[in-house]
């Protein structure tokens, strides 16, 4: 029964294995730092967007302010460790669940806003905290926190002689928030959502808990993207509050699901492995003149892209719907 | 053996406007009854307040038993009210086949289970071959089918039917006719909301007429077309007169 669906979920897997196999191989022949760099961007944009897809893509609760989770998780962690010692995978997991828990205390007021109130109650909402955060003397104000550099240690998380590590780390979340989206997607949560977003009314008459499928989504977002920021704090190993919480952080979260494919399992990785590279190499070989060449050229993609596939890239893979032929032969007495 | 369901002096208002005033029918098990009346008599609001859309402003509802006036939509749903949706509501970037699913999660969370329950609702539905179609895709009768398979995957004790057979040609209301009996035989409670008279009257097996918010009648489908308050309701005073 249903061979076809078990098929593509299973060449789904197995596609998403080779993939990551084959990202696991590229540090052996991109030996350049540079490039190193953008790939551990990559990959954590792609880790981000894939979460924010969550919420916003299946659940269809547009937010442009996880921009927020981001930077409670960099700011747990980086302040676990620097004022209590606490070491970094703690604080990572401390970050998630905190903004879990913050993301549903938002959404019990704001999931009963509907549609562009809800966009504008999440950018409202990151905004307000970046500001708390800049005023936040204990969490170092506008000025941020430098995380003191020690040995190159799995331990504390921080390695300056090589990005491989992060790399790493970054390719293994990456793939856990792809897996979660892909596990999820065939279950009750997944439908869920999906009928949240495309009908709520409906989905009550389903018996669809609509309200708590929001909160659901919401936490879990939350927790994968602040899991990012924790990541992004170790990395840079210095935040301040425009750093990690800044409006374009959920700008490049919410990008590559849409360019890609909003809602969709391959949308998020799609977009991010086109627009973070492009992202970075525009800004440093046509940017920097201060004409913001790179802003215009980096426009220019995101609404040629818009106006070709709003679907998103990822339904340039997928096959064409079978045209609408006779609809269910009709006249044919059942 | 109590009813089904059984509403009880339900009154509901809209900012002075009085939707209902002072309802209370039942439905017991295994019937199919038509719920009609002219446009604007209430038919509407009833059937919403009975799947849940709102709460009335006076009044109780009770299904199999219990209490479920302050029950949300989803909660009833579990309990056992199906309902389809008089404008059709289809989740449009779904496919046929995951619109069903929705509906049977409510009673599994096996989704093999899950997924089978909703094959064998849309065969039920002679939908199936349409199983891995966009629900956006699907023609207006299809939908209105797709709406009744996705009730029907909740295992409904009570399937509320909102103007499934309306605005569908000769052939697919028929269809739609048989549809509703085979439902019926399987041992599912039907209320149905209609205004085409003559597709209704020979399915069901009492029909309740409202009329400017209120019970006109209640009955058998042949004695209330005959009744002359009924015509008078339906096409005014001048008519009913000889009837």
């Amino acid at each position: 029964m249903d061979k076809a669906f078990v098929q593509r979920r299973r060449r789904d897997l197995i596609l998403a294995a080779f993939l990551a196999a084959i990202a696991a191989a590229v540090p052996f022949f991109v030996k350049d730092v540079y490039v190193q760099n953008i790939m551990v961007l990559t990959l954590m944009y792609a880790a981000l967007s894939q979460s924010w897809n969550i919420l916003s893509g299946y659940c269809g609760q547009i937010s442009l302010g996880h921009a927020l989770y981001f930077g409670l998780g960099a700011y747990t962690t980086a302040i676990l460790f620097t004022k209590f010692g606490v070491l970094p995978w703690f604080g990572m997991l401390a970050g998630g669940l905190i903004s879990a828990v913050i993301a549903m205390a938002l959404g019990y007021p704001c999931f009963r806003l509907g549609g562009h109130y809800f966009v504008i109650a999440t950018i409202v909402i990151a905004e307000i905290t970046l500001l708390l955060f800049q005023n936040w003397d204990f969490a170092g104000a506008a000025l941020g926190i430098d995380i003191p550099v020690r040995r190159d240690s799995w331990l504390t998380f921080q390695f300056t002689r090589s990005k491989l590590p992060y790399f790493y780390f970054a390719l293994a979340l990456a793939c856990v928030a792809w897996f979660v989206t892909w596990w999820l997607e065939d279950s009750k949560w997944g439908y869920w959502w999906r009928a949240v977003k495309d009908n709520p009314l409906a989905a009550e008459s389903l018996g669809v808990d609509v309200f708590n499928s929001k909160m659901g989504a919401a936490a879990l977002s939350a927790f994968l993207v602040a899991i990012g920021g924790s990541f992004y704090a170790q990395f840079v190993s210095y935040i301040d509050p425009e750093s990690v919480m800044g409006f374009q952080f959920s700008l490049l979260m919410a990008l590559p699901a849409v360019l890609g494919g909003i809602g969709t399992l391959w949308g998020p990785m799609l977009g991010a492995v086109i627009l973070i590279p492009l992202t970075e190499l525009t800004r440093s070989y046509i940017g920097g003149s201060g004409r913001g060449v790179d802003l215009i050229v980096y426009g220019g993609l995101i609404i040629a892209i818009s106006l070709a596939r709003p679907q998103g890239l990822v339904s340039l893979f997928s096959r064409k719907p079978k045209p609408v032929v006779q609809p269910a032969r009709e006249a044919v007495a059942s | 053996m109590t009813a089904l369901l059984e509403t009880r002096n339900i009154t509901q208002r809209f900012s002075g406007l009085t939707a209902n005033s002072d309802v209370s029918i039942s439905v017991g098990r295994g019937e199919i009854v038509g719920l009609i009346g002219p446009n604007g008599a209430g038919k509407s609001t009833l059937f919403n307040l009975i799947a849940g859309a709102f709460k009335p402003t006076e009044g109780q509802i009770l299904f199999d038993g219990e209490d479920v006036t302050a029950l949300p939509a989803a909660e009833r749903c579990q309990r056992g009210i199906g309902r389809t949706f008089q404008v059709v509501k289809s989740f449009e970037s779904m496919t046929v086949i995951e619109n069903v699913i929705v509906g049977s999660l409510v009673r599994t969370t096996n989704m093999r289970d899950a997924r089978r329950k909703a094959h064998e609702v849309l065969a039920f539905c002679g939908l199936d071959a349409r199983a891995d179609v966009l629900a956006s895709d699907l023609v207006p009768s299809e939908k209105r089918r797709l709406e009744v398979a996705r009730a029907l995957a909740t295992e409904p004790k009570l399937l509320l039917l909102d103007e499934v057979l309306t605005g569908l040609t000769p052939v697919e209301s028929q269809k739609g006719v048989e549809l509703v009996r085979r439902v019926r035989d399987t041992g599912i409670t039907v209320l149905m909301v209609e205004h085409v008279m003559e597709i209704v009257m020979p399915l069901v097996d009492r029909a309740i007429v409202l009329d400017l918010g209120k019970v006109l009648i209640e009955g058998k489908p042949t004695d209330v077309v005959r009744d002359p308050k009924v015509i008078s309701a339906y096409l005014g005073d001048r008519h009913a007169v000889g009837a």
